[in-house]
């Protein structure tokens, strides 16, 4: 009798115990993340797949394009496996929004040139 | 110096005349826009402005649109989150990345001036991408549209150097027109756009979710849920943010309402599963489990369901008795 008292009192706190390592351990882990469900299950597969990738593809295109090795995994963590993707696709070629001065003084090299050579004639005086 | 002004002015209507060729007739701002949301003039003027350095509209203009949605910030602190020194520019994509590291989410507006025109009524100024180069010789600059007026026709822009830019409607959408027709809003968790499309919108809520505190993700859901209340991806995304929370009866009624609009939204279902399980349900859970078809999922949801089967087959051995009385009041 006491036996069996000690075993079922060790059950119910076990069985407690049991239950609640899987509750605290990882407990959001079996809930799926919103934006694994505005992709469709294609996608997803295919994603988690390529995500890791596409990553090492992108830290090494930044390197090579100048950004500090140690700013590059804080850039990195705050992108999308989809933008991860598009980055890894051209990011040599996305549009860089940088300057509009750049060209001026390309372009006015380019027509300073002109002018002084003799072909064009826009650089007047003001009057 | 005059020299140098003259010159630029000479430079810059010939860019402007390569670019020309699609040049559209009559007035491009609309007097009265579509809704009747927007006023007909409105300037945002106490919108803060960064002046750039070489190279770094990108910065600059990130930092003036996040400062007018309450984020203080400078060009300096975003150089090394959104500039790449090869390419002498900022990427669209990092562009929209970076607001949410700063609890703030992207949105990319619809490709027309009025969706820009009805967000800077709306008090929000819109970060655009202007192309001032040629097709084989591109230019790009970012720049953010602060203010407008139908009445003379122009739009107003912090850009580059310039505080207050007035570009003529037409050439705005010029540059505008050869950047694609980019433009970004930042919006508060809460917020949402004036044109906006459900599916966009709840995508770049997903995308913000998971670097943000469920308090922010709770609000960026709960708007869609006020604009869309149709859409089941907002009630799982809010009732995600309550779980995250530990308000799980508010979390298990949210799933459940996804649950009446799409029944097979297998996402909504497990998370439902998960959250009734602990409000100690394990029976009930294991019944809306048993629903799921797996055959068709995704990795990371097939996973998912795999570890609530597991979990809630643990739970109901150990809990053998049936649920207790309070759990089918959660299926309503």
């Amino acid at each position: 009798m006491r036996v069996s008292l000690w075993r079922k009192s060790a059950i119910a706190v076990l069985s407690v115990a049991i239950v609640n390592m899987g509750f605290m351990s990882t407990a959001s882990a079996a809930i799926v993340d919103t934006s694994a469900l505005v992709t469709t299950a294609r996608d997803a597969d295919l994603s988690a797949i390529r995500a890791q990738l596409d990553r090492e593809d992108v830290r090494a295109q930044m390197q090579e394009l100048g950004v500090d090795a140690a700013a590059v995994d804080a850039r990195l963590a705050s992108l999308s496996d989809s933008e991860l993707r598009q980055l890894a696709n051209d990011m040599k070629n996305a549009p860089a929004g940088g300057d509009v001065l750049g060209l001026l003084g390309a372009v006015f090299l380019v027509l300073l040139v002109l002018e002084l050579v003799g072909v064009i004639d826009i650089f007047k005086k003001v009057p | 110096m005059v020299f140098a002004k003259h010159a630029a002015r000479v430079v810059a209507c010939f860019a402007f005349a390569l670019v020309s060729a699609c040049a559209t007739r009559g007035p491009l701002v609309p007097a009265n826009l579509t809704d009747g949301s927007s006023k007909p003039s409105a300037e945002l003027s106490s919108t803060p402005f960064f002046p750039q350095t070489e190279y770094q509209c990108g910065p600059a203009a990130l930092a003036t649109v996040l400062g007018a949605s309450g984020v203080p910030s400078n060009p300096e602190a975003l150089v090394p989150l959104v500039y790449i020194p090869e390419r002498r520019g900022s990427l669209q994509i990092e562009m929209q990345a970076v607001p949410r590291k700063f609890g703030r989410l992207a949105y990319v507006l619809s490709p027309n001036l009025d969706a820009i025109l009805a967000e800077v009524s709306a008090g929000r100024p819109v970060l655009v991408l202007h192309n001032y180069g040629v097709p084989l010789f591109p230019r790009w600059h970012y720049a953010v549209v602060i203010g407008y007026d139908s009445a003379k026709d122009t739009i107003v822009l912090r850009s580059g150097v310039t505080e207050r830019q007035v570009l003529s409607a037409r050439n705005f959408m010029r540059a505008w027109d050869n950047g694609k027709r980019w433009a970004m809003v930042v919006l508060r968790p809460g917020e949402t756009p004036v044109h906006a499309d459900a599916e966009r919108y709840l995508e770049v809520a997903a995308s913000f979710e998971r670097g943000a505190t469920p308090a922010d993700a709770r609000s960026a859901f709960d708007a869609a849920i006020r604009r869309w209340p149709d859409q089941p991806v907002a009630w799982i995304g809010r009732g995600t943010a309550e779980y995250r929370t530990g308000n799980l009866r508010a979390a298990a009624k949210d799933y459940a309402e996804a649950l009446r609009i799409d029944a097979s939204n297998v996402g909504a279902r497990n998370n439902f599963a998960m959250t009734l399980l602990e409000l100690g349900c394990p029976v009930q859970a294991r019944e809306e489990l048993s629903r799921i078809d797996s055959t068709a999922l995704g990795a990371e949801l097939r996973a998912a369901v795999v570890d609530t089967r597991q979990r809630v087959d643990l739970a109901s051995e150990a809990h053998a008795g049936g649920d207790p009385p309070g759990c089918s009041a959660l299926l309503n």
